[in-house]
C-alpha cells in the first residue's frame, strides 16, 4: 500500500520534470498519460483499502529524530477525495488537449510546457494533500498548490492576468499563516506533527490549532473574508478553472478542515459557531453576487463560493457530534467536484466553439450542440440539488443533520432557513439562465459553432455521468 | 596531516591563487592562464575546505598555531559554506567575466585585478572563519572590506566608484566599532584572566566567561553588534549593502552576500556566545530580535517597491540576515537550528539568484525590471531556474527556505513569542509579494525585440542548475553528515545550556538507527565538550563565591 | 597622583586636538594636526608606562609613534596633496555646533563609563570616558563632513580612540596585538586614499553630497 500510495504521489512530479525537459509536442501526452497513471494508483489504493475490509491505515514516511515529518493515512476520506482530484485531474488534463490549441476560438493557442507541467504538479500535489497524515505535509502540499495556481491563473500572461494570480497567491499565503501557526501550536504543545496529536490538546490549545485551521480553510476556500481571490482568478485558462476552483485547491480549505475535525475526537464550540456563522453569510453574499454577473464563468466562481459554504455549513455542525453533517460533508466535496467541473467544463466548451461565454450572447443550446445543453442542464440541476442529480444527496442529509441538531441548537434554525431559501433562490435563478440560453433557436454565436474535438465530448459526458452516480459512490464508500 | 599543516594549506591556496593572478595581471599573460589559475585555485579550495569540514567532523575541535587558529562544528559550517559558493561563484565568474571581456566592459587587465582580488577576498573571509584570535577575527573582517571594496569598484563608472566608497566608509567605521567591543571585552579578559596571554583567544575567552565584568559585557555587546552588524546588513546599518551588491559584478554579489555577511554574522555569534556565557543571554537574545526584525520589516517593505531587480535582492539578503537574528534571538536549540539551516539555505538560493541577474545583465544589458521582460522565452533554462529560484526565496515549498522559515516560526511559538511569529509571517507575505512581482515583471511577458533568444552557454547556466538541485534536495531531505554538522554547530552555540543541550541530545537519541559509529562520537565528544565546559564555568563561578 | 593628573590631562588635549582636525579646512592641514594629535597619544602610552610600570607600554609608544605619528599623517599628506575641491570644503555643520555636541558626547561617555568596576581605574574613569567620547567624536567627523578626505580622518580619530581604550585596559597586551591593529588601520587608509583619488579622477568632485546616484 506503502508503495501505491508514494507512486500516486511521486508520478506527477516525475511526468512534469520529464515535461519539462521534452520537447512540446509531447506535453500533451506525457501528461495525460501521468495524470492517468496517478488516476490508476489512487483507484488502485482505493481497491485495497476496500480489499483490506476498509481498516484505516497511517504510514509513517519520514521522520526527522523522533518526529514524523511526513506520513499516509488511508481511510474512507482520503481515499474517497482523493479519488476525486486525482481522476479529475485525468480529466482536466485530457480536455486541455483539446482545449489549449490553435481551433480554440476564444483563445487560440497550443499549450505549452509550463502549462502541462504546472497540471501535473499540481495533481501530485492534490494527492499528496488528501494522502498526508501530518500537518507539515498538508503545510507542504497547500504552499504547493497555491505557487502552481499563481503559475496557472497568470498563464496567459496578460497584465490582468497575473494581477489576479498574484492575488490568488497573496491572499492564499496570507490563509497559509493560520496553518503555518497551527502547525507551530501543534508541534509545540505535543512534539508531533501528526495530525491525530490534535485529539491530546487541551481546549484552549484546540482553539488556536482550529482556529489557525480553519482561517487557512477559509483563504484556500475562497469564504469571507478571503474570498476575492476566486472570482478574479477566472482569468484563467477555463480547464484550470475547473480544476482549480471546482474540484482541488478550494477543495484544499474544507478538506484540511474536515480532516482536523475527524483527529479530533471534540473540537471546542466557538469553531462550530464560528464556522456555521460565516458560512451562512458567504452563502448569502455568494448568492447576492448571482445577480449582476453575465459572464458564465464569474458566475460560476460566487456559485462555487456558495457552495462551499454549504460544505463549511455541514463541517462545522458536525462539531456539535453530528456524525450525519459530516458525512454530508465529505460527500458533498465529492459531488460538488464532479458537478462544478462539469459546469466549468461547458463554459469552456463554449468559448472554444462559440469564442464567448457570456450568458446573454448564448440561445439555443440544445438546438446546435445537444452534449452541451444536456450537460448545462445537468450541471445546473446537480448544483441546485434537484433529485436524482447528486447535489441532492448531499444537501439533503445536510438539511436532515442540521434540522436534527436545533433541538439541541436552537440557533441554528434561522441560519438553516436562510441556506434553504438561499438553495431554493439559487435554483430559480440557474433555471432563469437555462430558460434563456438553452432551449429555443440558437443565436448566431451558436448557429457558426464549430465541432469539439473528441477528447473535451469524451470528459463532458463522463462527467454527465459522474453527476449522476456519484453519490451513489460517495454513500456507500463512507458507509 | 597534522592540524596545523592543513590550517596552512586551507589559507595558502586562495593566498598563492591571488598572487598568482596578480603576477599574471603584471605579466601581461593571456586570458587562458589566467582562467586555468583561477579555475584550479577555486577547484583545490573547495576540496582543501570540504576535507577540513570532514576533519572537524571526525575528530571535533582543532586548534593549532598556537590558539590562533580554531575550527569547530559552527565554524566547519561556515567553512562548509565558503568552499561550496566561492566553487560555484568561482565557475560562474569564468563565464560570466569571458561574457563581459568580449563586450568590451572589462580589460584583460581589470580581469586578471578580479580574479586577484576574488581570491584575496575569500583568503580574507577564510580567516574571519579560522581565527580564534579576537583582534585577528577584527582584523580579517576589515580586511574582507578593503580587499572586496575593489571587487565592487571594478567597473570604475561612476555610479559603480560611489558604492565602493560608501561601502568602504560604512563599513570601516562600523567594524571600528567591532574594533571597540572586541577591545573591551579583550581587555576585561586580560585583567581578570589568570594569564592574560590566554585572554586573546575566544576559546580560552570562553572558558572564563564567568568572571567577565557585567556593565563592560552590556556595553561590548551593543558595539559588536553595531559593528559587524553594519557588515551583516543588519537595519539601520545597512545603506551601504543595496549600492554594493547592485553595483559590484554579479558574481561578486553573490559572493558577497552568501559568504560575506554570513562570516560577519559568525563573529557575532561568536561574541554572543561569550558574552551569553557571562551575562546570561537575556540581553543578547533581546538586541538579536530587535535589530532582526527591524530588518525584516524595513526590508519587507523596500522589497516590494524595486525597481532594480539586484538592489531587490541585496534588500532580500538585508531580510534573511533579519531572519537569522530573529532565530537567534528566539534562542532555545530549535531556533538556532533553525538558524543556521537558514545560513545555509539562504547562501544556496541567493547565490542562484545573483548568478541569474548576472544572466539578466548580460542578455538585457540593464537591470531595470521595467526593461527586463519575457526572460523565460529568451532564456528558458536561466528563466526557470531564476523563477524557482525567487519563489524558493519567498519561501515557498518543496524548497529549502520553507523549512528553515516553518522551523523558526515553530520555535518562536514553542518560546511564547506568538505576536512576533504573527507579525514575522505577515512581513514574510509581503516579501513574498515582492518577488513574485519581480518574476511577474521579468521572467514572464514578452521578450523585447532587441534582444536575441538563447543561452550563455554551460558555464554560466550550469552553477544555477547545481544549485536548484541542492536547494530542492536540502527542502526535502537534509543529508545526513549536514544534519549532524547543522546539530554540532547548534551545540556549539548553545554552549553549556544544559536544558538545551539535553534537549538537542533528546532529539539525538530519538534518531532511530540513522547514526552510525562515526557520527555518534563525534556528535558525544562535541556534546561532551560543551558539557564539560559548562560544568567548568558553573564550577568556577562557585569558587568566586 | 601626578602622574594620574598628567594622563588626565593629556586626554583632555586628545579633544581638543581631535577638534581641529575636524575644523581645519583644508585636508592637508588636518594631516599636520592628525600627527599633533598621535602625539598626544603617544605622550599618553608613555605617561601610562611610567605609571603601571608597564614594560610593553614602552614599545606601544615606540610603534604608535611610527605608525600614527610619521606614516599615517605622511601617506595623507602625500595623497590629499594632489586632490583639491574647494567647494566640498566645510561641514553641514558649524563649529560652534560641533564642539557643543562634541561636549555632549564626552558627557554621554562619562555615564556610560560610570558603572564600570575595574580596581586600576580609579583615578583614571576620565580617561577611559574620554577614550569612548574620541571614538564617538570620529563618528561625528564622518557624518558631519561633506568632504570625503575628512571622512578618512574621521575614521582615524575612531582609531585612536579606540587604541586609547586598549592602552587603558589592557596595557600588558603583548606587541603584536598593537601591531597588527595599526597595520590594519595603515592598509585601511592606503586603500581609501586610493579609492578617494579613483572617485576625484573619474568624477573630478569630492563632496560626499554629489555622491547621490544610487538611491533607495
Amino acid at each position: 500500500m506503502e508503495t501505491i500510495a508514494l507512486a500516486t504521489m511521486l508520478l506527477p512530479f516525475i511526468g512534469a520534470l520529464l515535461i519539462a525537459l521534452s520537447p512540446q509536442r509531447y506535453a500533451k501526452v506525457l501528461c495525460t498519460a501521468f495524470a492517468l497513471l496517478a488516476t490508476l494508483g489512487m483507484g488502485w489504493l482505493a481497491l485495497s483499502y476496500l480489499g483490506s475490509g476498509k481498516t484505516d491505515v497511517t504510514i509513517p514516511l519520514y521522520s526527522f529524530g523522533h518526529t514524523q515529518i511526513f506520513g499516509f493515512v488511508i481511510d474512507r476520506v482520503s481515499t474517497l477525495i482523493g479519488f476525486a482530484v486525482v481522476s479529475l485531474g485525468f480529466l482536466i488534463s485530457l480536455y486541455s488537449c483539446g482545449y489549449l490549441t490553435a481551433l480554440n476560438r476564444e483563445h487560440p493557442h497550443d499549450g505549452s510546457n509550463r502549462y502541462y507541467a504546472l497540471l501535473l504538479i499540481f495533481i501530485g500535489a492534490m494527492a499528496g494533500l488528501t494522502l498526508s497524515s501530518t500537518i507539515l505535509g498538508q503545510l507542504l502540499f497547500f504552499e504547493i498548490t497555491g505557487g502552481c495556481s499563481w503559475g496557472l491563473i497568470g498563464y496567459y500572461q496578460s497584465p490582468k492576468s497575473l494581477r489576479s494570480a498574484l492575488k490568488a497567491l497573496i491572499v492564499t499565503h496570507i490563509a497559509s499563516v493560520g496553518l503555518y501557526l497551527a502547525a507551530a501550536w501543534l508541534f509545540a504543545k505535543t512534539g508531533t506533527f501528526e495530525l491525530t496529536a490534535i485529539a491530546q490538546l487541551s481546549d484552549a490549545d484546540k482553539l488556536v490549532v482550529f482556529g489557525g485551521i480553519l482561517f487557512a480553510a477559509w483563504g484556500k476556500s475562497a469564504q469571507l473574508p478571503l474570498h476575492m481571490w476566486l472570482p478574479d482568478a477566472m482569468e484563467a485558462p477555463t480547464p484550470v478553472s475547473a480544476y482549480l476552483h471546482a474540484a482541488s485547491m478550494v477543495k484544499v480549505g474544507v478538506y484540511i478542515f474536515a480532516r482536523a475535525i475527524m483527529s479530533s475526537d471534540t473540537v471546542p464550540h466557538q469553531i462550530g459557531v464560528v464556522g456555521v456563522v460565516m458560512a451562512t453569510i458567504t452563502m448569502v453574499y455568494g448568492f447576492l453576487m448571482y445577480l449582476p454577473q453575465k459572464d458564465m464563468k464569474r458566475l460560476l466562481a460566487y456559485s462555487t463560493i456558495a457552495q462551499l459554504s454549504y460544505i463549511f455549513l455541514a463541517l462545522s455542525m458536525s462539531t456539535f457530534n453530528s456524525e450525519m453533517a459530516f458525512d454530508a460533508g465529505v460527500a458533498y466535496i465529492f459531488n460538488h467536484a464532479y458537478a462544478k467541473s462539469l459546469f466549468f467544463l461547458v463554459a469552456g466548451a463554449l468559448s472554444y466553439a462559440c469564442g464567448t461565454r457570456m450568458l446573454p450572447k448564448l440561445r439555443g443550446m440544445l438546438k446546435s450542440m445537444p452534449l452541451l445543453g444536456i450537460g448545462f442542464c445537468v450541471a445546473a440541476m446537480a448544483i441546485a440539488g434537484v433529485p436524482p442529480f447528486n447535489g441532492f444527496f448531499s444537501k439533503f442529509p445536510l438539511f436532515a443533520a442540521g434540522f436534527s441538531l436545533t433541538g439541541e441548537h436552537w440557533w441554528l434554525m434561522p441560519l438553516l432557513i436562510v441556506a434553504l431559501i438561499e438553495s431554493v433562490a439559487s435554483f430559480a435563478w440557474l433555471l432563469m439562465w437555462f430558460g434563456r440560453t438553452v432551449p429555443g433557436e440558437p443565436s448566431p454565436e451558436l448557429a457558426s459553432a464549430q465541432p469539439l474535438p473528441l477528447s473535451m465530448k469524451l470528459v463532458l459526458l463522463v462527467l454527465i455521468v459522474m453527476s449522476l452516480v456519484s453519490s451513489v459512490i460517495a454513500a456507500n464508500w463512507l458507509n | 596531516m597534522d592540524t596545523f599543516t592543513l590550517f596552512i594549506i586551507l589559507l595558502a591556496i586562495p593566498l598563492l591563487t591571488a598572487l598568482a593572478a596578480f603576477t599574471c595581471q603584471l605579466l601581461g599573460t593571456p586570458r587562458a592562464v589566467l582562467t586555468a589559475v583561477h579555475s584550479v585555485g577555486s577547484t583545490l579550495l573547495l576540496l582543501v575546505s570540504l576535507f577540513a569540514v570532514w576533519t572537524v567532523y571526525q575528530q571535533g575541535e582543532l586548534l593549532a598555531g598556537h590558539n590562533w587558529l580554531h575550527l569547530d562544528g559552527l565554524s566547519s559550517l561556515f567553512l562548509a559554506i565558503l568552499g561550496v559558493i566561492g566553487f560555484i561563484t568561482g565557475i560562474y565568474s569564468i563565464g560570466y567575466m569571458n561574457h563581459e571581456l568580449e563586450e568590451g566592459e572589462v580589460s584583460l587587465k581589470s580581469l586578471g585585478t578580479y580574479y586577484g582580488f576574488f581570491h584575496l577576498f575569500l583568503f580574507t573571509m577564510l580567516l574571519v572563519i579560522t581565527s580564534n584570535n579576537l583582534i585577528l577575527m577584527w582584523a580579517a573582517i576589515e580586511a574582507t572590506t578593503l580587499s572586496s571594496a575593489f571587487l565592487v569598484g571594478l567597473y570604475g563608472q561612476q555610479s559603480s566608484l560611489e558604492a565602493a566608497w560608501k561601502y568602504i566608509i560604512i563599513c570601516t567605521v562600523g567594524v571600528a566599532f567591532g574594533l571597540y567591543g572586541t577591545v573591551l571585552v579583550y581587555a576585561n579578559a586580560a585583567n581578570v584572566m589568570p594569564n592574560p596571554g590566554d585572554a586573546i583567544f575566544w576559546s580560552e575567552v570562553l572558558k572564563h566567561a564567568s568572571l567577565l565584568d557585567s556593565s563592560l559585557m552590556h556595553l561590548a555587546f551593543i558595539f559588536v553588534l553595531i559593528g559587524f552588524g553594519t557588515k551583516t546588513g543588519l537595519f539601520p546599518m545597512h545603506a551601504w549593502l543595496p549600492d554594493a551588491h547592485s553595483e559590484a559584478p554579479s558574481p561578486t554579489s553573490a559572493l558577497l552576500s552568501a559568504v560575506l555577511l554570513n562570516c560577519a554574522l559568525l563573529v557575532i555569534i561568536r561574541y554572543a556566545i561569550l558574552i551569553s556565557a557571562a551575562i546570561g543571554p537575556e540581553f543578547p537574545q533581546g538586541l538579536l530580535l530587535v535589530f532582526g526584525l527591524l530588518s525584516v520589516a524595513v526590508a519587507a517593505f523596500l522589497i516590494l517597491v524595486q525597481r532594480d531587480m539586484k538592489r531587490l535582492l541585496a534588500y532580500s539578503s538585508v531580510e534573511n540576515m533579519g531572519l537569522i537574528a530573529v532565530a537567534l534571538g528566539i534562542g532555545g536549540p530549535l531556533g538556532i537550528f533553525a538558524a543556521m539551516l537558514h545560513t545555509l539555505n539562504h547562501s544556496l538560493g541567493k547565490t542562484l539568484l545573483f548568478c541569474g541577474s548576472g544572466n539578466v545583465l548580460l542578455k538585457y544589458g540593464t537591470r531595470d525590471m521595467n526593461a527586463v521582460k519575457g526572460l523565460l522565452r529568451v532564456a528558458p533554462l536561466s528563466g526557470a531556474l531564476f523563477a524557482g529560484g525567487a519563489l524558493a526565496l519567498g519561501g515557498m515549498p518543496p524548497f529549502n527556505l520553507f523549512l528553515s522559515e516553518f522551523m523558526t516560526v515553530t520555535a518562536g511559538i514553542r518560546a511564547g513569542h506568538l505576536w512576533l511569529v504573527l507579525l514575522l509571517l505577515a512581513l514574510l507575505t509581503i516579501v513574498l509579494a515582492g518577488l513574485v512581482r519581480m518574476i511577474v515583471m521579468s521572467v514572464l511577458g514578452k521578450q523585447p525585440d532587441n534582444v536575441s533568444k538563447g543561452e550563455l552557454g554551460w558555464q554560466t547556466t550550469a552553477p544555477l542548475a547545481v544549485l536548484m538541485v541542492l536547494m530542492v534536495l536540502m527542502g526535502t531531505h537534509i543529508p545526513q553528515p549536514l544534519q549532524q554538522l547543522l546539530k554540532q554547530a547548534t551545540t556549539i552555540v548553545l554552549n553549556g545550556d544544559q536544558a538545551g543541550i539535553s534537549e538537542l541530545h533528546a532529539l539525538e537519541q530519538q534518531l532511530p538507527g540513522a547514526t552510525n559509529g562515526a557520527e555518534k562520537t563525534a556528535l558525544n565528544t562535541v556534546l561532551n565538550t560543551a558539557t564539560n565546559t559548562a560544568s567548568h564555568s558553573s564550577a568556577q563561578e562557585m569558587s568566586r563565591e | 597622583m601626578t602622574g594620574t593628573l598628567l594622563v588626565n590631562n593629556l586626554a583632555g588635549l586628545m579633544i581638543v586636538t581631535s577638534m581641529m582636525v575636524i575644523a581645519a579646512r583644508k585636508p592637508t592641514v588636518s594631516a599636520g594636526l592628525y600627527a599633533l594629535q598621535s602625539l598626544v597619544l603617544v605622550g599618553i602610552f608613555l605617561s601610562l608606562a611610567s605609571l603601571f610600570d608597564a614594560h610593553e607600554l614602552y614599545m606601544w609608544s615606540i610603534s604608535a609613534f611610527i605608525t600614527k605619528v610619521v606614516l599615517v599623517p605622511l601617506i595623507m599628506y602625500r595623497a590629499f596633496r594632489k586632490m583639491a575641491d574647494p567647494k566640498a570644503d566645510g561641514g553641514v555643520l558649524s563649529t560652534a555646533v560641533l564642539i557643543m555636541i562634541a561636549a555632549i558626547i564626552v558627557l554621554i561617555s562619562y555615564f556610560a563609563t560610570k558603572p564600570v568596576q575595574l580596581p586600576m581605574l580609579t583615578d583614571l574613569k576620565p580617561v577611559l570616558a574620554v577614550s569612548l567620547g574620541h571614538f564617538l567624536i570620529g563618528l561625528l567627523c564622518i557624518v558631519s563632513q561633506r568632504n570625503i578626505l575628512k571622512q578618512v580622518f574621521g575614521y582615524c580619530l575612531m582609531e585612536n580612540g579606540a587604541h586609547l581604550t586598549l592602552a587603558l585596559l589592557a596595557y600588558k597586551a603583548p606587541e603584536l596585538v598593537e601591531i597588527g591593529i595599526a597595520t590594519d588601520s595603515i592598509f585601511a587608509v592606503i586603500i581609501m586614499a586610493l579609492m578617494a583619488r579613483r572617485i576625484y579622477r573619474t568624477m573630478n568632485t569630492l563632496d560626499v553630497q554629489k555622491l547621490i546616484s544610487l538611491k533607495g
